[in-house]
C-alpha cells in the first residue's frame, strides 16, 4: 500500500506553467525520502475502509443497496440469515486479505463492527 | 423456555455458524476456480438449510456431530492461509529483533584508518 501510495505521489506531475528558461527540470527520484517503501505510518484510510465494506454488502445477491449504510445490522435491519452473516464476514476476509480466528468473526454482527474490526487490524491489504 | 434450554440453542447455533464457516472455506480450498465454488457452496446451503428446522436438542447435536466428522474427513491437506497468519508462510518469518541490539559499521577500522 505504501509503495503504491508513494510511487503515484512522484508520478502525478504537478501542472505547472513553465517559465521563459523552461529549464526546472524536476528530479524525479523515487527515493527522495529515506522510508519511501516503509509502511510503518500508512495505515488504510476510514474512508477506503467504510466504502469497501459497503461495496461487498452491497454486491451480496441477498441484500437490497439501497438499505445499506454504515450503521446497518445484517440479521435485525437487512433481514439475512445467520449463515449469509458467515458468508458476508467470509466476503469480507477475502476483500481485504485478512485471516479473522473463529470467535471473532463469529462476533462480527453488523456493518459497523465489521468496520470497526477491519479499521483496527494490522495488517489490513 | 428455560434460560439452560435457550443456553444450549446458542451454543449449537454457535457451533452451526462455525462449522459452516470452515466448510466453506474448505470448499473454496478443494474448488478453487470461482464457479466451481459457487456451484459447491450452494449444495452445502441447501444441506445446512434442509435441517433448520429440527427442534430437538439431542438430534440437533447428533446431526452437528455427524457433519464435524464430515468436515474433518475432507478436510484439504494444504489449505490456503493468508501468509502472516498461523500457518501460513510468513509467519514469524522476519521477527522484530530485541531491542538494545545495535550493528557495529566499521568494525576493525577504528583505530588507524
Amino acid at each position: 500500500m505504501a509503495l503504491r501510495a508513494a510511487i503515484l505521489r512522484h508520478i502525478r506531475v504537478p501542472a505547472r506553467t513553465l517559465a521563459l528558461d523552461g529549464s526546472r527540470m524536476q528530479a524525479w527520484n523515487l527515493f527522495n525520502s529515506i522510508r519511501s517503501m516503509s509502511s510503518h505510518d500508512d495505515h488504510i484510510d476510514k474512508a477506503e475502509v467504510i466504502e469497501r465494506v459497503l461495496s461487498v454488502v452491497k454486491s451480496f445477491p441477498k441484500v437490497d443497496p439501497s438499505k445499506v449504510t454504515p450503521d446497518v445490522h445484517f440479521q435485525k435491519d437487512l433481514g439475512l440469515d445467520s449463515l449469509d452473516n458467515v458468508e458476508i464476514v467470509m466476503a469480507i476476509e477475502e476483500e481485504f486479505k485478512l485471516e479473522i480466528p473463529d470467535k471473532e468473526a463469529d462476533k462480527i454482527d453488523s456493518c459497523k463492527l465489521a468496520i470497526e474490526y477491519v479499521y483496527n487490524h494490522p495488517m489490513v491489504g | 423456555m428455560s434460560a439452560s434450554y435457550l443456553a444450549r440453542r446458542a451454543a449449537q447455533k454457535e457451533r452451526v455458524r462455525i462449522l459452516y464457516r470452515r466448510a466453506l472455506k474448505d470448499t473454496l480450498n478443494w474448488a478453487v476456480h470461482r464457479h466451481l465454488f459457487y456451484q459447491d457452496a450452494s449444495g452445502l446451503r441447501e444441506k445446512f438449510e434442509a435441517n433448520k428446522h429440527v427442534e430437538d436438542l439431542d438430534t440437533i447435536d447428533r446431526m452437528i456431530a455427524d457433519a464435524e466428522a464430515t468436515y474433518n474427513k475432507w478436510r484439504h491437506p494444504d489449505p490456503y492461509i493468508v501468509p502472516w497468519a498461523p500457518g501460513g508462510t510468513k509467519f514469524t518469518r522476519n521477527p522484530t529483533p530485541p531491542s538494545g541490539i545495535e550493528i557495529i559499521y566499521g568494525y576493525g577500522r577504528e583505530d588507524n584508518d
